[in-house]
């Protein structure tokens, strides 16, 4: 049995969409919800800070490695992003700058790495690698 | 005399026919595009070698065989037919996968979910093409382009197809660089090409990346509980690497562990072409389908996101679909690349990696679905 003939008669049209649909509606869901995650996690949060904002709240001490790391000041923290990313050697993925920026907590990894790169600070050597401007 | 006639007569030279000889040349193709062309090494490697070793001719009955049930090659193979191995691997995979990608844009997981389509165009075309509902239903998961999930399901649908299946999966996963880019310029304006996405300021936070894989398998396996086998290593493997309570664990399972899985899985299915049974007019069927499932895939994701573009404010560069296809992370590099081709300054790698890993999902979920209709 061939063609249209052999798709009927194994109730192919309705694995084809039945299975379509449930693949489909099932990431949207997954989708959905992760959409909603962080928000429904800050709601959570936010209610734990409301408890506690009658005791004394003690400043939370800044980590050095983030303390100057302000993007309208690139330059300044440039030494700092230069020490972090010396064991990578003279040229690096973005992936690999990215994970090295992510490990240190820097803020905002992607959009600094967008930042330097527009502000000329990271230089495209070959093979898409990048190096720190000289 | 006669003793030496008769070992002769033994050998693999008196022994080969035409079938072993283009099988040797497929092997070596294989080797030679990993090593001298770098295709998707780890695999072709692997999978090329076991084409040779598998392909020498012997003497059946003295238990060498992948087929011959007191072989060591048939006990390294028990991993493929079990499912084992493509379980393992999956557990390596979780834990390599980041998924911090995917959770500051979930709306691209929508990409992966439309890239399935191609696995049931494919489930059509196998049918009426005369194949059986079960050999349809895993010649049609080669459109997920993802291997192991395209092994385990032939494994428990249509083990006698394994050995052109997983070749047929492997083969076009590491062909994505000749594959994919002329149907995402073929579907695309340079227009689209060049849509920049934006970048999120959003961090995604430790808890989230926690949760994610618990939501995930509790939602994905309640859907399709036959996709457990896979779905709950997958997302075992990403718990262990974001609790970053036992690196240990989770290093060893996105080294170790899943470097062996791919040794035997790809040495053994390799193994498992012997001229004999993948020389057949079926194996050429489901090779020229599995080129119409990707083919299909890369097109479904890259349309979704065409129409996804007609409903939102936000434009999402449409050759992102094409990394909706679960081949991690080749199809994602190549949409980067050929959004680079058209702007060098455009970054679409990290958004690719969302829909890349989502596809991961999503045709795990689709072999799930598969594998209840067909009980």
């Amino acid at each position: 049995m061939y063609g249209i003939e052999a798709i009927n008669a194994h109730n192919g049209w309705a694995m084809a969409l039945a299975g379509a649909l449930i693949v489909m509606s099932g990431l949207s869901v997954l989708s959905f919800i992760i959409s909603q995650l962080h928000k429904v996690l800050a709601l959570t949060d936010n209610r734990k800070k409301s408890k506690v904002i009658d005791q004394p709240s003690v400043p939370e001490p800044i980590p050095a490695a983030t303390a100057d790391h302000d993007l309208s000041n690139l330059e300044g923290s440039l030494t700092c992003y230069c020490d972090e990313t010396a064991g990578l050697g003279s040229a690096f993925t973005l992936q690999d700058l990215f994970t090295v920026f992510r490990e240190c907590d820097f803020p905002h990894p992607h959009l600094t790495i967008r930042s330097l790169k527009e502000e000329g600070f990271l230089v495209p050597t070959d093979q898409g690698k990048f190096s720190w401007k000289k | 005399m006669e003793l030496l006639f008769q070992f002769l007569q033994n050998t693999g030279y008196y022994l080969a026919d035409y079938r072993h000889i283009i099988m040797l040349c497929v092997g070596c193709t294989f080797v030679y595009l990993a090593i001298a062309k770098q295709y998707e090494p780890l695999l072709l490697l692997p999978i090329g070698f076991g084409v040779i070793v598998g392909n020498v001719p012997f003497f059946k009955g003295f238990g060498l065989g992948i087929y011959e049930s007191n072989s060591v090659l048939h006990y390294l193979y028990f991993g493929v037919t079990s499912g084992l191995y493509p379980s393992i691997v999956f557990l390596g995979l979780g834990a390599m996968t980041d998924f911090s990608s995917l959770l500051q844009r979930p709306k691209l997981m929508l990409l992966g979910a439309a890239a399935q389509m191609g696995i049931y165009f494919t489930l059509l075309s196998a049918l009426a093409l005369g194949f059986m509902p079960k050999e349809a239903a895993s010649i049609a998961i080669i459109g997920g382009a993802d291997g192991p999930t395209s092994i385990f399901l032939t494994a428990k649908l249509a083990p006698h197809l394994i050995g052109p299946i997983a070749i047929a999966a492997y083969s076009y996963m590491a062909l994505i660089p000749i594959i994919q880019p002329p149907i995402m310029r073929l579907l695309t304006t340079k227009e689209e090409r060049l849509i920049r996405m934006p970048e999120t300021e959003r961090t995604v936070s430790r808890k989230e990346l926690l949760l994610f894989p618990v939501i995930g398998v509790i939602l994905c396996c309640f859907l399709a509980p036959a996709s457990i086998p896979l779905l709950g290593t997958f997302f075992f493997g990403n718990l262990m690497r974001v609790s970053g309570v036992v690196d240990r664990l989770a290093k060893t399972a996105s080294s170790a562990i899943i470097d062996t899985a791919t040794i035997f899985l790809g040495f053994t299915v390799g193994a498992s072409t012997q001229g004999d049974v993948f020389l057949t007019p079926k194996s050429v069927g489901i090779f020229a389908l599995g080129a119409v499932a990707f083919s299909i895939a890369t097109a479904s994701g890259v349309l979704f996101a065409k129409l996804l573009n007609f409903f939102s404010k936000n434009k999402i560069n449409p050759l992102l679909g094409a990394a909706g296809v679960s081949a991690v992370p080749g199809s994602a590099r190549e949409v980067h690349l050929v959004g680079q081709r058209e702007d060098p300054g455009n970054y679409l790698l990290m958004h690719a990696m969302a829909c890349n890993s989502s596809g991961v999902i999503g045709s795990a979920i689709c072999a799930g679905i598969l594998w209840s209709f067909m009980v």
